[in-house]
C-alpha cells in the first residue's frame, strides 16, 4: 500500500517525480474508492505544508501556481479510482472568474480541491457575465456557486452577478461564496455572497458544511 | 527664445543632471496618469478615441494644461490598430476599452531545444504564428496583413508623435526618448511561456530555462538600444516575476542575464529605468550591484531603507501610493508627498514619480483634484 506520509511530504515538496510514480503505482493495483479518497486527503494534508510554507515565505506565488497544476494532474490520474466512489458526490458547485477578470490560477486550485473532495464542479472558465452564471444555475441547479477574482473591479462584476441571480429568483436556492485577494469581509456584505475566503482550503471547508 | 523653449532647455538640464548624478535645480516630476485617464478625464469615450486618433489632441491639451509635469505625459500607449490587423492574443482590449495582457503560451515547452538553438527563427517561425492570428497562414496573406499592419502603426505613431510635438512647442517638456526591453526570464514568460507555464518550467526544466535567458539576452539588447546613446533619454524595463521566484530560482534563473542586459545598456553609456514591481525589499542587495545611476522606480517597499541602501549610487523614484489620492484628503495626499521628498530627496538622485500608473477616472471621484495638488507641490517644493 501507498505511503501517505511519504505522499504528504512529496507534495509538500512539490516532488512532481515522486509524486506521479506513487500515484500510478497505487492506480495500477486498481484500489478501492475508499483507498483513494484516502490518497487524495493525504494530497490535500500536503497543500496545507505548501500553504505553510507560502505563509513563511519559503515558497512564493510561483510555487503555488505549480501546486495548482500538480494537484488538479495528481486528481485526474486518480479519477478512474474514484469514480467508483460516485454515488457519494457530496453536492454541486458552479465555479467560475467574473466578468471582466481573466486570472483563473486561484479558481482552478479550489476547483480541483474541490473535485477531490467529492463535489461535482461546474467550471465556466473566465471572464464569465452575471447571465452565464445564471444560465448554468438554471441548468445544473447547484447548491453552490464559488465566484473568484483577482482584480478590484472583480467585486462589482460579482455584485453585478449577485443581483442577476437575484432578479432570476436563484438566489435563495443556492449558497455563494467568493474567493480571490481583493475579497474580505465589507466586500462580502456588498456583494450579498454568503462567505468569502482568501484561502481554498478554507473555502472547501466553508462548503463541506453547508452540503451535510 | 520661446518661453515653452527655455522650459524646454532648463528641464532637460534637470534630467541631465539627475541622469549623471549631479544634483539638479529641482526634483523633476513626472505625472502618473496615462492617456487612458486623461481621455475619461477629457469625458470621452476610452475605447472610441483609441479607434480614432483625431480626437486625441484636445484630450493632451487639457490633460497637460491641468497637471504639472516636466516629462510629457504620454507614455507607453499601446495602440489597438495594428493589434487587430494582426489577430494579436497577447495584447487584446478589454470591453471597457482598456489595453490588456491575458495569459498566453507563444512557446510549447517541447520547443524548448528548437528556442535555445535559434530564438529569432523560433520566434519568426512558431511563436508569431501562435500569438498573432494573422500570422498563420498562407505567405501572401500573412504579408498582407503585416503590411496592413505596420501601415496603420507607422501612421498612428506619427499622428500621435504629432501630438507630442505640439505639447512640447506649447508646455516646454524635457526631450527625452525611450526604448523599451524586458529582462530575459521576464520575456520568456510575458510572450513566450507563460506565468503558468514557466512557473512549472523553473522546477521542472531549470536548466533549459537559463539556456533560453542566454539565447535571447541578445534579442533584448538589441531591442532596448537607443538609436543614438548620446541621447536624452533612457531604456525602461518593467519588471515581472522576480517576486514570484524563490530566492535560490532568483539567484540562478532570473538575476545573471538581467544583470548583463543592464550592464551592457549601461557600457553603451545608456540610462536605464526599471520599474521596479511588486515587492523587492529581498532582492536590494542584488540591485546594489547594477551600475551606478541606473534609475529605479519602485512600486512598493521602505522607501528609507531603499535610500539608505541604494540612494548613493542609484536613481531612486516612485513609492507614492495613487490608491492615497483615491482615498485620502487633499491635505494626506500632500503630507505624503512631503514624507517621500523629505527621505528622498537629500543629497539629489530623486525623481517624483508614483509607484503606479493612474489609468482610471471618475468624475465624482477626488482623483484629478489630488493628483493635481501633489504635482504642484513637488514641483513648488522640491528645489534643492
Ligand atoms: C499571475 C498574474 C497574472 C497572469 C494571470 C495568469 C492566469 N492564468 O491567471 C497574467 C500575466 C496573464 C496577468 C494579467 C493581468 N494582470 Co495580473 N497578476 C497575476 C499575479 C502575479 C498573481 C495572481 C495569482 O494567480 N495569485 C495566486 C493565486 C493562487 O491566488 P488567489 O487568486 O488569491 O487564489 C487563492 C485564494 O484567493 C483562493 N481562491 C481564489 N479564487 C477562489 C474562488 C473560490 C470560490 C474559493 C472558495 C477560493 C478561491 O484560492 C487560492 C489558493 O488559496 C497578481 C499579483 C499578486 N501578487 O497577486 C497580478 C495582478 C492580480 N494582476 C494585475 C493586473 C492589473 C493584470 C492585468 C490587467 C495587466 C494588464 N495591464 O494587462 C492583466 C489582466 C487582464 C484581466 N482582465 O484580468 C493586478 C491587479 C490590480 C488590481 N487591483 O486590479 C495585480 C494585483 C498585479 C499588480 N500589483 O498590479 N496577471
Amino acid at each position: 500500500m501507498i505511503d501517505l506520509k511519504v505522499l504528504t511530504q512529496a507534495v509538500g515538496d512539490l516532488d512532481e517525480k515522486t509524486i506521479l510514480t506513487m500515484i500510478n503505482d497505487f492506480v495500477a493495483t486498481n484500489p478501492s474508492g475508499e483507498d483513494a479518497q484516502k490518497v487524495v486527503f493525504a494530497c490535500q494534508q500536503g497543500m496545507a505544508i505548501v500553504g505553510e510554507l507560502f505563509e513563511t515565505n519559503e515558497y512564493y506565488v510561483g510555487d503555488l501556481i505549480f501546486a495548482g497544476e500538480l494537484l488538479s494532474k495528481t486528481i485526474d490520474l486518480l479519477k478512474p479510482v474514484l469514480s467508483g466512489v460516485a454515488s457519494q458526490k457530496i453536492g454541486s458547485i458552479v465555479i467560475g472568474t467574473v466578468q471582466g477578470d481573466l486570472h483563473d490560477i486561484g479558481k482552478n486550485i479550489f476547483g480541483s480541491m474541490a473535485e477531490a473532495a467529492g463535489f461535482d464542479v461546474y467550471d465556466l472558465g473566465i471572464d464569465v457575465s452575471p447571465s452565464a452564471f445564471v444560465e448554468k444555475v438554471k441548468e445544473v441547479k447547484p447548491q453552490i456557486i464559488g465566484m473568484s477574482g483577482v482584480l478590484t473591479l472583480a467585486i462589482d462584476s460579482m455584485k453585478n452577478t449577485v443581483k442577476a441571480l437575484n432578479e432570476a429568483g436563484l438566489r435563495n436556492s443556492v449558497k455563494i461564496i467568493i474567493g480571490g485577494n481583493p475579497v474580505n469581509e465589507d466586500a462580502c456584505k456588498q456583494i450579498g455572497a454568503d462567505d468569502f475566503t482568501t484561502n481554498a482550503a478554507e473555502g472547501l471547508k466553508t462548503c463541506q458544511g453547508w452540503v451535510k | 527664445m520661446t518661453d515653452a523653449v527655455t522650459m524646454t532647455n532648463e528641464r532637460n538640464q534637470l534630467f541631465r543632471d539627475l541622469f549623471s548624478g549631479k544634483t539638479p535645480k529641482r526634483v523633476p516630476v513626472s505625472n502618473p496618469a496615462t492617456q487612458d485617464f486623461a481621455i475619461q478625464y477629457a469625458g470621452l469615450d476610452l475605447a472610441e478615441c483609441q479607434w480614432d486618433l483625431t480626437k486625441l489632441e484636445p484630450v493632451y491639451d487639457k490633460f497637460c494644461q491641468d497637471f504639472f509635469t516636466d516629462t510629457y505625459p504620454g507614455g507607453s500607449i499601446r495602440i489597438p490598430s495594428h493589434y487587430q490587423l494582426l489577430g494579436s492574443t497577447p495584447i487584446v482590449m478589454s470591453s471597457s476599452g482598456f489595453m490588456q495582457h491575458p495569459e498566453v503560451v507563444g512557446l510549447l515547452a517541447e520547443e524548448y531545444d528548437e528556442f535555445i538553438a535559434s530564438p529569432y527563427d523560433c520566434i519568426v517561425e512558431k511563436v508569431l504564428p501562435r500569438l498573432f492570428t494573422e500570422l498563420n497562414g498562407a505567405p501572401g496573406k500573412v504579408a498582407m496583413s503585416l503590411a496592413k499592419a505596420m501601415r496603420a502603426q507607422s501612421d498612428d505613431l506619427a499622428y500621435l508623435g504629432t501630438i507630442r510635438a505640439k505639447m512640447n512647442a506649447k508646455y516646454g517638456y524635457a526631450g527625452m526618448i525611450g526604448a523599451l526591453t524586458e529582462a530575459p526570464f521576464d520575456f520568456m514568460a510575458d510572450f513566450l511561456r507563460s506565468f503558468k507555464g514557466i512557473s512549472g518550467d523553473v522546477r521542472r526544466y531549470p536548466d533549459k530555462v537559463a539556456a533560453a535567458c542566454d539565447a535571447v539576452l541578445p534579442l533584448m539588447i538589441k531591442k532596448g538600444t537607443l538609436p543614438n546613446p548620446s541621447m536624452l533619454g533612457y531604456t525602461f524595463i518593467p519588471l515581472h516575476m522576480a517576486p514570484y521566484l524563490r530566492d535560490k530560482d532568483f539567484a540562478t534563473l532570473y538575476w545573471p542575464t538581467f544583470k548583463k542586459l543592464v550592464e551592457t545598456m549601461a557600457s553603451m553609456g545608456q540610462n536605464v529605468q526599471l520599474f521596479v514591481e511588486q515587492d523587492w525589499m529581498r532582492y536590494l542587495d542584488y540591485l546594489y550591484e547594477l551600475p551606478e545611476n541606473t534609475i529605479m522606480r519602485f512600486e512598493y517597499g521602505d522607501a528609507k531603507l531603499v535610500k539608505e541602501k541604494l540612494g548613493k549610487k542609484h536613481i531612486i523614484s516612485g513609492f507614492y501610493p495613487i490608491t492615497l489620492l483615491q482615498t485620502g484628503t487633499k491635505q494626506q495626499c500632500i503630507d505624503k508627498a512631503k514624507e517621500l521628498l523629505d527621505i528622498l530627496a537629500p543629497g539629489g538622485k530623486y525623481w517624483f514619480q508614483a509607484d503606479k500608473s493612474v489609468i482610471n477616472f471618475e468624475a465624482k471621484g477626488p482623483v484629478a483634484e489630488n493628483m493635481s495638488a501633489v504635482l504642484e507641490y513637488v514641483h513648488e517644493n522640491g528645489t534643492y
